[in-house]
């Protein structure tokens, strides 16, 4: 742990100043691999439909599921297009899943005049008692019911369902399964302790700056010059730091200016740009002493649509100069150090949140994983590109470690899958509300919160403290 | 004998079903140039020989079986990729579409009536 190891070495502050100002070397970068190439997009064109991710999403997943389905109900069950079910046959049939939702923002819906509605207001959970699921294969669809928990699923799983048509048409559920963990590869993890910081939600430019000096003593930890020289050894251990989106606040979009007639706006400057500056100062501070890895989020001046490119290295005049700044795709996939590394900025789960009834974060996290899709709900509800030939967010192998970033809270678990499968799943709080990043170490794959708090006016102690 | 097609009716005059390409004509942009021989620099766009009337029935066959290919549901999707793209992705997935497509596309390189599908033509 952090604070033991500071404990049983060296001298505290409480000691005269040694002779020699002692330096520390950071750990060196052993391997470092970006897998996120298939998260980058070439030429880009919008004259496609969503059918093309829909059917590449079925085609790739259908063989996956269908040795499942085998594993788990025996070889010999029957397997059924939707085009060749017959009544009270008991079979296993295998589509998308699709959600119809009464409460679902509809833009059909907001313009009609008819209905002279107001447009619906944000909820947070838009399910409802009435929701339907209907599973759809390549040509036909069928409503389900039965032994399936409508709230928790969303529009577009694919999983394989076990059980019966009746006369009227629906599909009786008896039993689901998902695809599950995908093949690990081994991990090759340094033997010494390294560490990984995982930050996210910095929102600057929110106006407050209450989370500054915590953002500050962050940078300070992380560049060791902070605390006695235990704290700073151990700082030294920290071989990467990875912000996972929304760096700026939310108040930089602002929709005013956005709205409003150009010939208004010409002398106001977008809210982002100081934001952007401040950020760059920040990047500066920390690139100068250890490899960051920068993930655009929800907030951040990059496109809508998943996968979000990296930001343009223009907008960081000063820490662009350094190596060791790399700006990334979100989600984002990396081998470091031998361990793997896939997370997102955290718009997959909080969408997946919406649309079902499950209320914790690191639930949902699990739940994507056993599903085998990053975010089942692109491009549905979640704006997303118009793939063609692949979906690239289907898990292909899995990870060691599996974060997603602008939480409520930090919580972490680990998994052990079926084939023997370990994965750390880790969700990260954001950082102006909890002040709270995440320590993970690459050699036992643990995972440890790191909070930084300062004076507030209402405290009567005035404790700047840093625990863990 | 000649043939009627004064009345419209949904078997037509061959006994098939009516097409849109009986009311509207497939038009094909090309330079139908004799002269044009292989490897010579034309400043043009691409020249495609004229067809002798034996191989106007071959296009012909070759472009029923490139529509037979963008209506078979098992490769997915057809619009808003060209066909060949299409291919790509029917044999990347492992569905094994049929070469003798592939080989057609290749022919025909640049043809719109070839690389396109059938719908290509209506808005999206």
């Amino acid at each position: 742990m952090f604070s033991e190891q500071a404990a049983r070495t060296a001298q505290g502050l409480l000691a005269p100043p040694s002779a020699e100002a002692s330096t520390f070397a950071r750990v060196p970068v052993s391997t470092y691999v970006n897998c996120s190439q298939h998260f980058r997009l070439g030429e880009r064109s919008f004259n496609r439909q969503y059918a093309h991710i829909y059917a590449t999403r079925l085609i790739q997943m259908r063989p996956l599921l269908l040795e499942r389905a085998r594993q788990k109900w025996g070889s010999g069950i029957a397997v059924r297009k939707l085009c060749e079910l017959q009544t009270a046959e008991k079979c296993c049939i295998v589509g998308t899943l699709f959600k119809s939702m009464q409460l679902q923002p509809s833009i059909l819906r907001e313009i009609s005049e008819e209905h002279n509605l107001l447009p619906q207001p944000p909820r947070t959970k838009y399910i409802h008692q009435s929701d339907e699921l209907i599973l759809e294969d390549e040509l036909q669809r069928i409503k389900l019911e039965g032994a399936i928990d409508i709230q928790k699923l969303v529009t577009g799983t694919i999983l394989a369902l076990y059980g019966s048509e009746r006369e009227d048409g629906r599909f009786v559920v008896e039993d689901h399964c998902f695809a599950d963990l995908p093949r690990q590869l081994p991990r090759r993890g340094p033997s010494t302790d390294r560490f990984v910081l995982l930050v996210s939600g910095l929102g600057l430019g929110g106006g407050s700056g209450e989370s500054f000096l915590g953002m500050q003593l962050l940078v300070d930890v992380v560049t060791g010059q902070l605390g006695a020289e235990g704290e700073q050894s151990c700082a030294a251990q920290i071989s990467r730091v990875i912000l996972a989106g929304n760096l700026l606040s939310q108040n930089t979009q602002n929709k005013d200016t956005i709205n409003k007639a150009k010939y208004l706006t010409k002398k106001t400057q977008a809210a982002s740009v100081e934001a952007v500056k401040m950020l760059d100062e920040i990047l500066l501070q920390l690139s100068t002493s250890v490899p960051v890895d920068v993930m655009p989020g929800e907030f951040d001046p990059t496109n809508y649509t998943l996968p979000q490119q990296p930001l343009h290295h223009c907008m960081f005049p000063l820490a662009g100069a350094y190596s060791t700044l790399q700006l990334v795709t979100n989600p984002y996939q990396a081998d470091i150090d031998g361990v793997r590394f896939l997370g997102t900025s955290g718009q997959n789960v909080s969408d997946i949140f919406k649309y079902s009834s499950m209320e914790d974060y690191l639930e949902i996290l699990e739940w994507t994983l056993r599903v085998g899709h990053l975010s089942p709900t692109a491009p549905d509800t979640l704006g997303c590109y118009p793939f063609y030939k692949t979906d690239p967010f289907i898990f292909t192998d899995c990870p060691h470690v599996y974060f997603c970033g602008n939480a409520p809270s930090f919580r972490s678990k680990e998994l052990t899958g079926v084939d023997g499968q370990q994965v750390l799943l880790v969700t990260i709080p954001d950082f102006s509300a909890t002040q709270t990043a995440c320590l993970i170490n690459l050699r036992n794959l643990t995972c440890q919160p790191i909070s930084f708090s300062g004076f507030s006016a209402d405290e009567d102690e005035g404790e700047m403290e840093i625990s863990h | 004998m000649s043939w009627r097609r004064s009345q419209p009716s949904p078997l037509g005059a061959m006994g098939r079903k009516r097409l849109i390409t009986d009311s509207f004509q497939v038009v094909k942009r090309q330079h139908r140039d004799p002269d044009t021989k292989e490897g010579s620099l034309q400043p043009e766009a691409v020249l495609v020989p004229a067809e002798s009337p034996t191989d106007s029935s071959l296009h012909s066959a070759q472009l029923e079986m490139l529509k037979q290919f963008d209506l078979s549901w098992e490769y997915g999707p057809c619009t808003g990729i060209t066909r060949l793209q299409r291919w790509e992705r029917a044999e990347s997935l492992g569905l094994s579409p049929p070469l003798m497509v592939r080989e057609t596309l290749l022919e025909h390189v640049g043809d719109p009536s070839f690389m396109h599908c059938l719908w290509h033509d209506y808005p999206l």
